[in-house]
This record gives C-alpha cells, structure tokens and sequence, in this order.
C-alpha cells in the first residue's frame, strides 16, 4: 500500500477539489456575510462605510442582548437534558443489554426515525402534542389529566420536547462509541482491586467517555443553536431565539441586521466549540 | 501422645461447582483445594474451562451450582469487591486515563487507606517492582514488560490471600517471559500469596506449580504434583496434551505376576498394572509410554517392538526428535537425547520397541 505524505505535491493535488469547494462553498459566503455586517451609512449597497456601529446598534437592544441569553440557556437545558438522557441510553445499549439481536434491533429503532428530514420530524410533533394530539390523548385516557394539556404546542415546553427527541441520539452515540471501545476487562479490573460498581463508574467508565460526552454536547449545542425549524413548526410564532431572528430579519428585508445576527451565531458557535476542545482533544480520538 | 492436631485454614476451597452458558457445559463438577501459600497451575487447551474457573474464584463469574471458600469463608454469591483476591488480566487491564501511582494505589484508596499511607505504600512497591521511574507514566507509554509490572503491582499492593493470574505472560515477547516467570515465582514464595496461574503451556505450569490441575471439556482430568502428572498421567487426554508421550489404545488381554498385556491394532504390548485393579478382559484402556523411553533397533530381548518408518528427523538443540509412522496410520514420536550422530534417515524402516516397566497405564478408561 503506498502512502501519501503530508505536505507532498501529491496531497496538496488530492486536497485541492476539497479545499476550492470549501473557500467557495464556505469560506466566501461567510466573508460575504461578515462584509454585509459591516456595512454603513443609509443605503445598503457595497459602497457603504465599514462600521461597527450595526453590531452597537443590535446590542443596545435590551430585548436581543435577552435574546442571546435565552437562545445559549435553552440550548444549556437541552444539552443538560440530552447529556443525561443520551449516557443512559448508550450505557444501557452497550453495557446492559448482552443480546446482540436486541442490541442491533433497538439501535436501529432509535437510529431509524434519524433517516426522514429535520423538518418533518419537527412538523410531525404537532399532531402529537396538540390540543387533541396523541400524548393529550394518552393522559386522558390514563385518567392523569381531565382536560387537555394547551401548553404542549405552541410553547417553550413543547419545543424543548421536541428538541429532546431530536437531539437525543446526538449527544448518545459518540457515547456509545466510546463505552463500546472500553474493553470489559477494565471494569473487571477495577472489581476486583475492591471498587464497587458506582465508584468503578465514576472513576474508570466516566472518565474513559467523556471525550464522547463532550462531543455530542458539542453536536447538540451547534443544532440547538442552529435550530429555527422546531421553533416555527412546535413554538408557533410564539417564541423566537436568535435563528429565528435571522429568519425574521431577512424576511423584512434587513439585510444588514441578518448578517449581524448569523455573526454573532457564528461566534458563539465557534465559542462553544472553543471550550469544548479545551476539555478534550477532539482531534486526538480514533487515533 | 496425643497427636498434636493442626487445622490449616484452606486458601481456597472450590466444591463441585458448575458453569454453563445456554446449552454449553463451560465448568462441570470442578472441585480443588488449595493450601496457603500453593502455587497452582490450570493447565489445559482453550475452552477448556479453565478461564472460566479461574472468573468464578474472582467472583466476575457465578457457578450455577457448587460452592467456594476463600480463606475458609464461604463466599459463593459474593461480589468480586468483597473476595479477598487481587488478578491480573491476560492483556494487563491497566487504566488508560491513569498515571501509574494512581493506578498502583487505586486498589488502597478503595480500602480507604489515608493519603499518606497509600503515597508511601505505593512508593515503596514501586520501588521492589523497580518501577519508580515510571511513576508519572500513562499505561500508554510503557513497553510490554513494563506494563505487566505496573499490572502485578497494582495487584498486589493491597496484599491479597489469592493472586489469579489469568495467561499472565502471554502477552509477553517469547525473550521476556522466563526472566518473568522466575521473578514471579521468586515473588509468590516471598510473599506467600497463593497463586493460581491459568495457562495452556505446560512448561509454565510444569515449572511454576506445586499443583498442576490439568482440565479438559469443562473437567478436571487430573491433578497433582507437576512430577505425579509427568510420569502417571491419570487419562488418554493428559498424556497426549503432555509433549513427548506416545499414547497407544487397545483392550485388555490377560494378566500376570503385575503385568497386563494390551492388545492393540500394531500387535500385543506388555503394560505393568502398578496399583491398578485387572481389567476386566476385552475393556478398553490406553497407556502412554515416553518418546524418549524408546529403544533404536529392538531386538527380541525387548518385549514390546512396533515396525516403523521414519518420517520426519527434527534437530532442538538438547535432542533429535523422530516422527514415524506405523501401521493403521498409527504417529510414534521417539526423542533421542544426548548428543549423538543422527542414526535413523527419514524414510528408513525401522523397529523401536521399550522396556516394559517404561509403559504407563492410564487409570481412568478411555471416554
């Protein structure tokens, strides 16, 4: 097998279709996008002054600096929910459950739904939280509520459902990755040098999964915070975070203020993602 | 006078116990004891449930039925955190994430031993093991060798009654494991642990063990003193699982003054009978006699001769092993130790033969 050194003429030959889609599929529009933030005076066109003052303007803005919270503590809440939600279901698909069949068929009935669209996984949620939805009707009919719940669409706890549901299997399967690579003679080990199962998880299981943790709160952080679809179809036009003002600012034509929006997304994106890879090396894996 | 009656505790007691998983017998009917400070060998080939055996002794194992003591305390159904035992995995187990004094220490912070003491307690076994220098080490760092110090120090800092050594060389470079094999036999006499040392090498188990348990399909086949099983071999299986013993198969025939005469498809051999009870004639039994028993070019003054031809002459330094083949598809190996001329070509007929006291007859019948 012959290999391909780093830096060789050949590499840099492979890496060119790659790396042009990349600067202008990516690169360019971003730069576009930060130039179009940037831009001054009272006429929107190429020729405007460079300024800061858009950025100024949009953070004075009492109601959007809470936006910016609000929009970081949702996905704070979906990652904590996810995050706890996703380890359990990883530990008990790898380290519980022995059978291989009911390992594959469970993993399949939690990776399949992942196969349709973000969008219709989204607008499939209305009938199922509506006023006269399934999960309504379910309680009624278990004699737990006497009238439907109006809180499940159209409101925060309703999109937090949904992005649960969403989401979930993000923050699980670089998880269930890394337990699988941990061989079970560690856990064994561990026994019998004396530790009982929950020191033997705090101290060797925990600590061996977190870069998988890591990661899939990285996945579910950048989907949180990219996510407008679930906001629409589940909140109504009830509620906004920052990816709908995006969609909201464009769509009255400020084109000024879009770009100002999906920088600072971007930024806190890139930030999120900062802090990630200071707790681990996310290059480091699979090595 | 009275005789003074002292009760040794037992290390370890296993009473009849039995694994299986679904239909597949893994342990069955295993029964062993061993004395403080034992080293014992399971000896046998893979699948033989001798890992199994060993898992069932840390408690990582339940048996379905049967009971084990350690220490004369009855401890079936315990977990392995509660055994008073340390082990040491077939590919180390060490902790990726941890420095090797965590890691050394970890089973003393378990016991909740205070900071110091476990800061010197494990200075100290790093330093008998010889691996201080490698105290801030990760598992990642370490050679072969090394690890598998790390992993023996981490075993038996907290001084268990047993040590379970799982294949604890195998994973070793073929040059390091003698050296490690007398380090550990050194250790295990120093400290007096028990160590029961799992293994399908029979050089291992040979020289390491007091007792050699040798298992076969989920069974004990035989157990004793490494000298008991090289020269009695209780069964068939152990004598051809030995190196350098030719097992022969027949029926018995009629017996005289402590001898039996086997009748085998490559003729009549004359077997001694020693402790045994006369067969019944016409029930079938095996012997084995030992490849270098055999005599080159028998004549008629040896009482027991098989028409060979030579097949394969192979030289290993301290003999010359032949591999001849005899009638019925029949495979005599002969071991001519000594530093002689080769003396039979490959392809040459010739008629070896032994001595009939050099015949062992195996106590158990063929299954």
């Amino acid at each position: 097998m012959s290999t391909i050194r780093a830096g060789s003429p050949a590499a840099f030959w492979l890496a060119l279709p790659a790396g042009l889609w990349m600067v202008v599929a990516v690169v360019l529009p971003v730069l576009l996008i930060v130039w179009v933030s940037l831009w001054g005076g009272q006429s929107v066109s190429p020729d405007s002054p460079i300024t800061f003052d858009n950025y100024a303007h949009f953070l004075a803005n009492e109601n959007y600096r809470w936006l910016i919270l609000d929009t970081l503590g949702q996905a704070a809440m979906i990652m904590a929910i996810t995050g706890v939600l996703g380890y359990c279901i990883a530990y008990f698909l790898t380290v519980k459950l022995t059978s291989p069949g009911w390992r594959t068929a469970l993993f399949l009935a939690f990776v399949i739904p992942f196969w349709t669209s973000t969008l219709i996984r989204a607008i499939a949620f209305v009938p199922f939280l509506g006023v006269n939805g399934l999960l309504n009707q379910l309680l009624i009919s278990l004699g737990l509520i006497e009238r439907p719940i109006q809180a499940f669409l159209y409101s925060r706890l309703g999109i937090s459902m949904a992005q649960v549901s969403l989401y979930t299997l993000l923050a699980s399967g670089p998880v269930v990755y890394m337990l699988s690579s941990i061989p079970p003679a560690l856990r064994e080990a561990a026994m019998t040098l004396k530790a009982p199962p929950i020191i033997v998880f705090w101290r060797i299981i925990l600590p061996l999964t977190l870069p998988g943790i890591v990661i899939g709160q990285v996945l579910v952080f950048l989907n949180v915070l990219a996510d407008f679809i679930t906001v629409t179809t589940v909140g109504g036009n009830k509620l906004a975070f920052l990816g709908n003002l995006i969609l909201l600012f464009y769509e009255g034509s400020q084109i000024r203020s879009t770009a100002v929006v999906s920088v600072l997304l971007m930024i806190l994106m890139l930030a999120g993602v900062a802090v990630a890879l200071r707790v681990v090396d996310i290059r480091k894996l699979g090595s | 006078m009275a005789e003074a009656l002292v009760l040794k505790q037992l290390d370890l007691e296993l009473r009849n116990i039995r694994k299986r998983y679904g239909s597949f017998i893994a342990v069955d009917d295993v029964s062993l004891k061993v004395q403080p400070g034992q080293f014992v060998c399971l000896l046998g080939p893979s699948g033989c449930g001798k890992t199994t055996t060993l898992r069932c002794v840390a408690g990582l194992e339940e048996p379905d039925q049967g009971g084990i003591l350690i220490g004369g305390r009855e401890v079936t159904g315990d977990p392995p955190w509660k055994r008073d035992i340390a082990m040491m995995f077939q590919d180390f187990a060490l902790f990726p994430h941890m420095s090797v004094a965590r890691q050394v220490g970890f089973g003393l912070e378990m016991l909740k031993k205070p900071k110091a003491e476990i800061a010197q307690r494990v200075a100290e076994v790093l330093a008998s093991f010889e691996i201080t220098q490698l105290a801030e080490r990760r598992p990642g760092q370490l050679s072969g060798g090394q690890k598998q110090r790390v992993a023996l120090a981490r075993a038996m800092i907290t001084e268990p009654r047993i040590l379970l050594l799982d294949e604890p060389i195998g994973a070793l470079d073929y040059s390091l494991r003698e050296t490690v094999m007398l380090e550990l036999k050194a250790l295990q006499r120093r400290t007096g642990i028990s160590f029961i040392w799992v293994t399908h090498d029979q050089n291992e188990a040979f020289s390491l063990g007091d007792l050699v348990v040798v298992m076969n399909h989920a069974r004990i086949e035989q157990q004793g003193s490494p000298e008991e099983v090289l020269g009695r071999p209780r069964t068939a299986f152990v004598a051809g699982f030995i190196q350098g013993n030719n097992v022969f198969h027949g029926t018995a025939g009629r017996a005289q003054d402590g001898m039996l005469q086997v009748e085998t498809p490559l003729g009549a051999f004359t077997v001694p009978l020693l402790d045994l009870a006369t067969p019944a004639p016409g029930s079938p039994l095996s012997f084995s006699v030992r490849a270098e028993r055999l005599i080159e070019r028998a004549d008629e003054s040896v009482p027991n001769r098989i028409a060979l031809r030579c097949v394969t002459v192979e030289y290993f330094g301290a003999f010359r092993r032949h591999v001849l083949d005899g009638a019925g598809g029949v495979v005599v190996k002969y071991d001519q130790f000594g530093a002689l001329p080769q003396s039979i070509r490959e392809g040459e007929q010739i008629t070896l033969g032994w001595a009939a006291e050099n015949g062992v007859l195996h106590r158990a019948p063929p299954a």
